[in-house]
């Protein structure tokens, strides 16, 4: 298989994103009834968070991004 | 939950339970109040740089090349992965873990760090390779630049905070009630991140 | 959020808590975090900037007496009213209200000690003197001369002046942030015990309304102001046309700002003139809630009708009559004001002391330029008279008929309070209704004069409109006079005035139950509240203040903390 640097990239952006994705959306999921608008904050963050290792997978397989060949 | 612990929780010497809770509750409301207008300043330049690629002939403009979007997804999960540790170190905390907080505090850096690195990569790139830069380039490098540059910053800042944070944990000054610095911190610290997602999908996958 | 009152006073916690009194010059009067102190600092400071920007403003009017003008070259001219709206609206009249009367009198009428960020709370402060100095030393690099809104490419084009006058009005917005976030965590946290939302008084309705639009609009403008200084300074382009940039975008980032800007300049005194009517008219306040959630509609819609400047910009139609429509709607929460203190008066017993004669001056003048904002707002009208006096007439009419006299209102009012002597009423009776004519000859006749066609920002104009230049010109300088009787009031009755006692305007917010001028600590015991101020018929809605007037000592703390 031709690794390059770029493949290199995308592979640490998908796996990375599984791993963050998996890890934020549990954590929010255990946090979920947690009081408290601080607490509020926090799950806020971590579904975005979630939600950004999303982007960051879909990026790295070519579904999403402003590529020269429309994706 | 945090709040009700330490109103009931044991305080050091010195300072009554109460007036400890009340001045926390303020300063959390304060510090997220700071976090809004924050959120202000870097939605006002969002809309200035939509508005700037709008009213123009397709972006990138003519003679702009494409950013690399496979690196900075690469670059940008180094940076999620940092939000990940900050919050399994303020779950460590709260639990009195403190060699486990200590550790996922250092990988926090490591990994913030890791991402300036690469934005410093990206812009040597931009301006010495591609010749983009961010007086010279139109409004790609104007937006590009100004907004990716104010993030930069915060997460320097960040990244200083943490350190700083790093170094009082060793030395004493949190307890299992009074810790607001490393709550304060890791809201911040996910509020950086959280802008990245927004600057990641609006300048590179869109 | 519920709006019932947070029980913040169990024993040992903040309300219990008294700071040992500071000691020193320095520490009580120069870097005081009493929120009492910065407030009359905020006052005295705006006020000097206030003779500054009226001596700009007999400036305009001196050279606008002969249409071929003659005063000061076309440059220098430009360059004066630039200075003067900048200096009147970020120099004098936000910090005065939202500094000067919120620091001063909103956490006496909560029941609160402080505010909740005290030190941030003198930081604020002390960056606005600065920025001030940074505004006016424009001047000696050349002052911008593309008006307070600055737009591009001409406010690209400017000397060094405009990049100073972009970092001083950015260094002043800081210290504004900053007093919004501590305003609303004050209000949301340090009520006192029973006073929910509903029992608050009107004029911290009016800075809980004014505080979210200090914190988000002045950043938006900071994003403005420092792209503008990167473009000017760098080279960055966000404006300039010939670059890919947009003058247009600056518009809409300016006045995404400075819309709620001039919300915020209202909105402070409409809570001044909610407390003076009800005191001197001797009857509760009608409409206390329509008043309060009118409050807030006005902040929030606010942040909609930003495009109403930009008509003329060259805005898409179905772009302009959203926000035309919206404009309208504006005004009714405002009319409902009008209405509600009309109909406070109604029946009342009214004593016309100064703060009563301006505050009731304040419902005329305000409607008046209320109205203009109206026709202004149809965007066929405005298409004809957009950068004309009619215009200058408009804001006029608001800033100084309305904003202007709330401060002066609010100054014969509480004076007593801060200082223990009153303003001497014959000296203000003189000030009132010399302003009130001066201001009205200076004003009213530029609305036609806007309407035949004078353009606003001229230093020179036809003579066909001479005679009422004139007019206004002789008409300003009476307005002046009667400002400088007021300076000479303040400072003969600070020294020499009536002494006031804690109350001697039978007034029934919480300010009036502590002596006058409060001790550091303001509140002995903070009392419990269980009712709306207003309610003249009934007994004080107060518990646990009978400990006030006396000359016991507060227990303090032992340690600071």
């Amino acid at each position: 298989m031709h690794v390059d640097l770029a493949t290199l990239e995308r592979a640490g952006a998908v796996i990375g994103g599984i791993v963050v994705g998996v890890v934020a959306f549990y954590a929010l999921y255990k946090d979920w009834s947690t009081p408290g608008i601080e607490n509020h904050v926090f799950k806020l963050m971590l579904l975005l968070l979630g939600v950004g290792a999303v982007l960051a997978i879909l990026a790295g397989v070519n579904v999403l991004g402003n590529f020269p060949k429309a994706a | 939950m945090a709040v009700a612990s330490i109103a009931h929780g044991i305080a050091p010497e010195g300072e009554p339970d109460q007036l400890y809770a009340e001045t926390r509750d303020l300063r959390l409301q304060g510090f997220l109040l700071f976090l809004i207008s924050d959120c202000v300043l870097f939605s006002s330049f969002i809309f200035a740089y939509l508005y700037l690629r709008n009213s123009g002939q397709g972006w990138p403009p003519p003679g702009i090349p494409r950013l690399d979007v496979g690196f900075a997804a690469w670059n940008s999960v180094l940076l999620f992965g940092s939000g990940a540790t900050m919050h399994y170190a303020l779950e460590n905390w709260k639990h009195g873990n403190f060699m486990k907080y200590m550790w996922m505090l250092i990988f926090t850096i490591i990994l913030g760090l890791g991402f300036l690195g690469g934005q410093g990569y990206e812009y040597t790139h931009l301006m010495l390779v591609e010749h983009v830069t961010w007086a010279g380039s139109g409004v790609f490098g104007a937006s590009f630049f100004t907004l990716t540059g104010m993030h930069g910053m915060h997460v320097f800042f960040g990244v200083c905070y943490l350190t700083v944070l790093l170094l009082q944990s060793a030395a004493g000054t949190y307890t299992k009630q009074k810790y607001f610095g490393i709550t304060a911190g890791t809201l911040y610290w996910h509020f950086v991140d959280v802008i990245w997602v927004v600057l990641f999908s609006i300048f590179y996958l869109i | 959020m519920s709006i019932e009152s947070p029980q913040l006073a169990h024993a040992g916690g903040i309300a219990d808590h008294i700071h040992p009194e500071p000691q020193g010059f320095v520490r009580r009067y120069v870097f005081s975090i009493d929120h009492k102190i910065i407030g009359i600092q905020y006052i005295i400071t705006a006020f000097v900037f206030f003779i500054m920007g009226g001596l700009l403003a007999e400036t305009i009017r001196t050279q606008l007496l002969n249409a071929n003008g003659g005063f000061v070259s076309p440059g220098t001219y430009n360059e004066v009213y630039s200075i003067h709206g900048s200096t009147m609206i970020w120099l004098f009249i936000i910090p005065i209200l939202t500094g000067g009367f919120g620091n001063l009198i909103f956490p006496l009428q909560i029941g609160a000690r402080d505010v909740a960020f005290p030190w941030l709370n003198m930081i604020s402060f002390w960056i606005f003197p600065v920025a001030g100095l940074m505004l006016f030393s424009s001047f000696l690099m050349g002052a911008p001369t593309a008006g307070w809104t600055e737009y591009p490419p001409v406010s690209l084009q400017g000397a060094a002046g405009t990049s100073m006058w972009a970092a001083a009005i950015f260094l002043v917005g800081v210290s504004s942030t900053m007093a919004g976030l501590n305003f609303i965590v004050t209000i949301l946290k340090m009520r006192a015990p029973g006073m929910t939302f509903t029992r608050m008084p009107l004029f911290c309705w009016a800075q809980f309304a004014t505080a979210p639009l200090l914190m988000v609009a002045t950043t938006a403008l900071a994003a403005a102001l420092a792209a503008l200084f990167m473009e000017r300074q760098f080279g960055v382009p966000f404006f300039d046309p010939t670059k890919g940039g947009s003058p247009v975008l600056w518009q809409h980032m300016f006045w995404f700002y400075s819309h709620p800007a001039v919300y915020i300049t209202i909105l402070p005194a409409f809570g001044i003139i909610s407390e003076v009517l009800p005191t001197f008219a001797r009857k509760p306040i009608f409409g206390y809630k329509l008043i309060a959630f009118s409050s807030m509609a006005i902040a929030l819609a606010g942040f909609m009708v930003w495009a109403h400047h930009m008509f003329t910009s060259g805005l898409a139609p179905y772009l302009q009559l959203p926000f035309m429509i919206l404009t309208f709607v504006i005004g009714i929460p405002t009319g409902i004001k009008i209405f509600s203190w009309t109909a406070t008066l109604w029946g009342g017993k009214i004593h016309l002391t100064t703060a009563m004669l301006f505050a009731i001056g304040f419902i005329a003048t305000f409607l008046c330029g209320g109205i203009t904002g109206i026709f202004l707002a149809a965007v066929p009208y405005d298409l004809d008279v957009h950068g004309t006096y009619f215009v200058v007439a408009h804001f006029h009419y608001v800033m100084v008929g309305g904003s202007l006299m709330g401060v002066f209102a609010g100054m014969y009012y509480w004076f007593p309070k801060m200082s223990g002597r009153l303003l001497n009423e014959t000296l203000g009776k003189w000030h009132f209704w010399l302003f009130f004519i001066g201001f009205n000859g200076t004003f009213m006749p530029m609305h036609w004069l806007g309407v035949e066609g004078m353009p606003r920002w001229v230093a020179t104009y036809d003579p066909q409109f001479q005679f009422w230049n004139r007019f206004e010109s002789i008409s300003s300088y009476v307005m002046g006079i009667s400002i400088l009787l007021f300076f000479v009031n303040v400072i003969w009755s600070a020294r020499a005035g009536k002494k006031s006692g804690p109350n001697p305007w039978g007034g029934r917010t919480l300010e009036w139950m502590i002596p006058s001028p409060p001790n550091y600590y303001n509140f002995k015991h903070i009392p419990t509240v269980f009712g709306l101020p207003y309610d003249f018929s009934h007994p004080l809605p107060y518990k646990g203040l009978d400990d006030e007037l006396t000359d016991t000592p507060p227990v303090t703390a032992s340690s600071h903390y």
